[in-house]
């Protein structure tokens, strides 16, 4: 079973320029036509599962470079609005017997209402003192998930949230859920790649440039920087209601700082500025975090190794050179072969 | 940049290396039953959990060394989930889908023992988990989940023996903030009562990796003194254990401790130190397995696991590891009496019908309503004496 | 019984809490003033102290005191270790980078912690003895006046250090005036790079006095950690006193805040403090000198 990561690293994309790339092309369809022979290809249920959390990774990761990429500013909180939605999902199909469909929609709704509360004073600032504030409502929200027992369930959370139907129709095979989830993000990309083509997303753009520039020209950088984030944290809430209905139990442990920094990690290594990286990161994470699982003690300290590796060799991301990068590696063998016939 | 070429090739090559290295296993002869280990090898727990994968190892290779069961060997498939729901539900679904596996034991964890368990009914294929089952999941009546572990009821009553056989009658609950603890101090209440034992469950918590809880007993210490407790329940397990009583010591607050079966791992004394003298507890007959009673049917059983624990590890036996030697061995017996046709069906039938099978750790019983198997007398009061676990008899409490 | 009652004795156990709080935002504040950088891997420098002396005293047999201060030497050498490894290739990388880089290096060490030592938690043995002492009715163990001594002490050297001699001093040109540091001939990478090295010390030394208090395990040092950096940014970020004043008002309140509610949120109440901080007063209690410059 060839191991997806290669195919995930092998992105020809050497733009970082957004519109270029907002617009559709053939590569779309490619990679569209892809994703949707890849299980039927390759029927292994291993393949399947880990797809479909790549697929969550992968959501996620879109909506938080929607902010990372045009504000550059951290958010290591991102796991609250994640769990926002599995909790919103939890509680209304199992206490309020709400079909999964309409919860799928609230649970975006209620993380982008959280973000728009929050964003509107935390926003403000800059740097580490946001990266800071956002650790420190993501650590808020564990606690209170922990302690409201009545809400959540407290530290055992919620369990038996049905999985996830639309009209009769119920996704209990990891292939249909994969179907699911991947069509969900297609969905979103698509709308990523419509809004960074709006008047709005040319506002983001010019605000991702030069905030004080923007502002000149009379765009209300605040309100950018807060759309983006409520964007970000909606995808959020998408990306949880499915988790929720996949793993039917949404639990505390589950939405912590180290899913923020797992997702923080995804974007970067993605490349700020990009739609498919952090896609392609994503895949190659969950993955890699999966073989890892085989090394069991060892595998958390050669994670962590291997995303500082990843860092001191690619500040810009993968997504935009390791293909340049790797094509250069291999053919760089054969122009030495060739060199070292003709020095001779 | 040029420096950095090789190092694009090692991280990009590191995965693919895994995958050739996979290990691999043959056994010459008839199949082996495969018995899938979902365990948190690394997290909190590792240094428990890790005694859960050596005595099991360590039994399976004594059932092989012996033939196996009825000529076929167990094989254990391992893996880790690092304490992480997400993995620990990916791993029992690929135990689960994968054909060979007949069973899967673990996780070792309250937190995730929901998630495997829904999958475990949802595939049809057994759950074994190291931990006591609370009244929530029992209450969902799940046919292939099954809890090896002195469960919430057993260990309160025994408790509430000692409070009797000590002459206590009012006693403060102090509970982690856990369902297990919760249900723990729930429970003690409850059978409290009926014996006439007036208890408090107090509404401060803590959770379990607080690591002071001195503001909490510092609220609970005039209560304690207005009602004239005669003792405090620990209700708790792990590190949180000992630094209560520390935490207690420090405050000069002076009455007994009493704790549930979690006290008894050696860890806690050392954490604890001198505030641990005179904690009393019911425990698994593995903690103290030179101080059972000569006619006790399972003093054999026990001193055998702990002397082969000793040579093999170099550290004798303890109560984890001794529901994870009752696991193997309780499964065993299920396969044998499967005859020759073993699934994944007849496998939970056949482990629903055990019936006064000894182990360490007690002498198990299932049935259809009953999936935990153990009763109050295969627990021991223990006290701590001297920095060691001394055993303690209260005639008429055994 | 009112919740006022508790307050003298709530107050002292706070106070003990607020100078770990102290030290871990003072190792903040070091390497941030000598390099613009903030090192999420801080706290896991106090964890490591207290682990690996007790690793020394109970694992290698040494003698307490040596133990101890062989384990402050080899977490110096690990700070030093995670500048050269992780901070220096990376000294051109944006925020975010750098940020998740110190991240990394944290998730490295905890777990690579656990898989030496072993996860469960270690406890060292008191200084001087566990009987509490009672004054005026709030009792008070001999190992938590060490910990308020080792935390004046430590001021006191991090002051004459900087003060007095002409590294520290360096160090101080290297953070009030990078270029003028620069054009002076001070490298400031050497000064990031001892700025780790002080700063792991006193983490060290810190989680040295604190264990036999609690206990340390490879997960504590996270959370010690980001309290620290709280208190740093509480009391007004970059400077030394910020610190100090800071860690003790921030471990006070956690404290006197068990007395009036809930104690699960006991936790929450230093990250809603920073909330509140941040978005009423950024500078901090005793302002900062770092707001409004470039990099922040």
């Amino acid at each position: 079973m060839l191991p997806l990561w290669l195919l995930s690293l092998i992105l020809p994309d050497p733009h970082l320029d957004l519109r270029q790339e907002a617009r559709f092309r053939k590569r779309d369809l490619f990679y569209s036509g892809a994703l949707f022979l890849l299980p039927l290809v390759c029927s292994s249920p291993r393949l399947h599962y880990v797809m479909v959390l790549a697929g969550i990774n992968a959501i996620l990761a879109l909506g938080l470079s929607l902010f990372l990429g045009y504000t550059g500013q951290i958010s290591l909180g991102h796991a609250a609005f994640f769990g926002t939605g599995a909790y919103t999902t939890a509680i209304l199909t199992t206490r309020w017997g709400s079909p999964p469909l309409a919860a799928f929609w609230a649970s975006a709704a209620v993380a982008a209402a959280l973000a728009y509360l929050v964003g509107r004073s935390i926003l403000k600032l800059k740097g580490y003192f946001l990266a800071l504030a956002t650790l420190g409502f993501g650590e808020i929200f564990l606690v209170v998930v922990r302690e409201a027992h009545a809400l959540t369930g407290g530290v055992i959370g919620i369990f038996g949230i049905p999985l996830f139907s639309v009209a009769g129709f119920s996704f209990d095979t990891y292939l249909k859920q994969y179907y699911l989830i991947w069509g969900v993000l297609v969905g979103l990309i698509l709308f990523s790649k419509n809004l960074i083509r709006s008047k709005i997303g040319r506002a983001f753009l010019a605000v991702a440039a030069s905030e004080d520039a923007a502002s000149t020209v009379g765009i209300e950088v605040a309100h950018i920087k807060l759309g983006a984030f409520v964007v970000g944290a909606a995808f959020a809430g998408f990306a949880g209601s499915l988790f929720a209905c996949i793993m039917s139990t949404a639990n505390p442990e589950a939405f912590g700082l180290n899913l923020s920094v797992l997702v923080i990690m995804m974007v970067i290594l993605g490349g700020i500025g990009n739609l498919y990286g952090p896609i392609a990161a994503a895949i190659f994470l969950t993955w890699l975090l999966d073989i890892l699982g085989a090394y069991q003690e060892y595998s958390m300290p050669i994670y962590a190794l291997i995303l500082i590796l990843l860092l001191i060799t690619f500040p810009d991301g993968i997504g935009t050179r390791l293909n340049i990068r790797l094509i250069y590696l291999i053919s760089y063998w054969g122009r030495r072969k060739r060199r070292e016939r003709v020095d001779l | 940049m040029k420096g950095k070429k090789w190092m694009a090739y090692l991280i990009s090559f590191l995965p693919l290396i895994s995958i050739v290295w996979a290990p691999s296993s043959s056994w010459a002869g008839k199949a082996p039953y495969k018995i899938g280990v979902n365990l948190e090898l690394t997290g909190p727990w590792a240094e428990v959990t890790k005694t859960v994968k050596r005595a099991m190892v360590m039994e399976m290779e004594r059932i092989n060394a012996m033939g196996g069961v009825d000529g076929h060997p167990l094989e254990l498939v391992i893996e880790d989930n690092g304490f992480d729901l997400v993995r620990a539900a990916a791993n029992m679904t690929k135990f689960a889908r994968d054909k060979e596996i007949i069973v899967v034991v673990g996780p070792f964890e309250d937190n995730l023992q929901a998630t495997t368990r829904a999958i475990a009914e949802r595939e049809e294929i057994t759950n074994i988990i190291i931990c006591p089952s609370n009244p929530m999941l029992r209450a969902l009546k799940q046919r292939w989940s099954w809890n090896i572990a002195h469960n919430d009821i057993v260990v309160s009553q025994k408790l509430v023996d000692l409070c009797s056989a000590r002459g206590y009658r009012k006693v403060l609950v102090f509970h982690a903030a856990h369902p297990l603890a919760q249900s723990l101090a729930e429970y003690f209440k409850q059978f409290g009562e009926e014996k006439g034992i007036k208890v408090i469950v107090s509404k401060e918590t803590h959770k379990p990796t607080d690591i002071d809880m001195t503001p909490q007993l510092i609220k609970l210490k005039p209560i304690m003194e207005r009602e004239k407790v005669d003792a405090f329940y620990a209700c708790t397990s792990g590190p949180p254990g000992p630094i209560v009583c520390k935490n207690m010591r420090t405050l000069g607050i002076k009455i007994p401790i009493i704790a549930t079966h979690a006290f008894g791992f050696h860890f806690i004394i050392d954490l604890g130190g001198e505030a641990m003298e005179g904690v009393e507890f019911g425990a698994g007959k593995t903690v103290v397995p030179y101080q059972l009673d000569e006619n006790d049917p399972l003093r054999p059983i026990v001193i055998d696991f702990d002397k082969r624990m000793m040579t093999h590890y170099r550290t004798g036996a303890d109560q984890i590891s001794g529901l994870a030697h009752d696991t193997v061995w309780l499964l065993s017996d299920a396969l044998r009496r499967c005859r020759a046709k073993v699934t994944r069906v007849n496998l939970r039938d056949a482990l629903e019908n055990t019936k006064g099978f000894k182990g360490c750790m007690g002498i198990y019983t299932y049935s259809p309503t009953d999936h935990d198997g153990l009763t109050k007398s295969d627990l021991v009061f223990i006290r701590i004496e001297g920095g060691k676990f001394k055993r303690i008899k209260f005639p008429g409490y055994e | 019984m009112t919740p006022w009652a508790h307050i003298p004795q709530l107050a002292f156990s706070g106070i003990t809490m607020g100078a770990i709080y102290a030290l871990v935002g003072l190792g903040f504040v070091t390497i941030a003033r000598a390099s613009q950088i903030i090192n999420f891997a801080q706290g896991e420098f106090v964890m490591l102290g207290g682990m690996i002396t007790f690793f020394l005293l109970k694992g290698v047999g040494l003698p307490y005191p040596l133990a101890a201060l062989l384990a402050v030497l080899l977490v110096v050498i690990i700070g030093f270790l995670v500048h050269i490894m992780v901070v220096y290739p990376l000294r051109k990388a944006s925020v975010p980078i750098l940020l998740i880089a110190t991240l990394g290096a944290s998730i490295f060490i905890s777990n690579t912690t656990a898989l030496v030592f072993g996860t469960l938690p270690k406890a060292l043995p008191a200084f001087w003895g566990n009987q509490p002492l009672q004054i005026r009715g709030i009792f008070v163990t001999p190992q938590s006046l060490f910990v308020l001594g080792a935390t004046f002490l430590l001021l006191i050297s991090l002051y004459l250090l900087s003060h007095r001699t002409v590294t520290g001093k360096a160090m101080e040109a290297s953070s009030t005036d990078p270029l003028g540091a620069d054009l002076s001939g001070i490298s400031r990478n050497l000064m990031a790079f001892l700025a780790f090295g002080v700063s792991a010390g006193m983490g060290a030394i810190a989680g040295i006095f604190i264990t036999p208090i609690f206990y340390t395990s490879y997960h504590a040092g996270t959370l010690v950690g980001l309290k620290g950096f709280i208190a740093a940014v509480l009391g007004g970020w970059g400077k030394n006193s910020g610190a100090i004043l800071g860690g003790l008002v921030l471990g006070t309140v956690e404290s006197l805040s068990v007395a009036f509610i809930p104690s699960g949120y006991k936790d929450a109440v230093a990250f809603v403090i920073l909330l509140l901080i941040l978005n009423f007063r950024p500078k901090g209690i005793l302002g900062s000198p770092f707001i409004d410059s470039r990099r922040w």
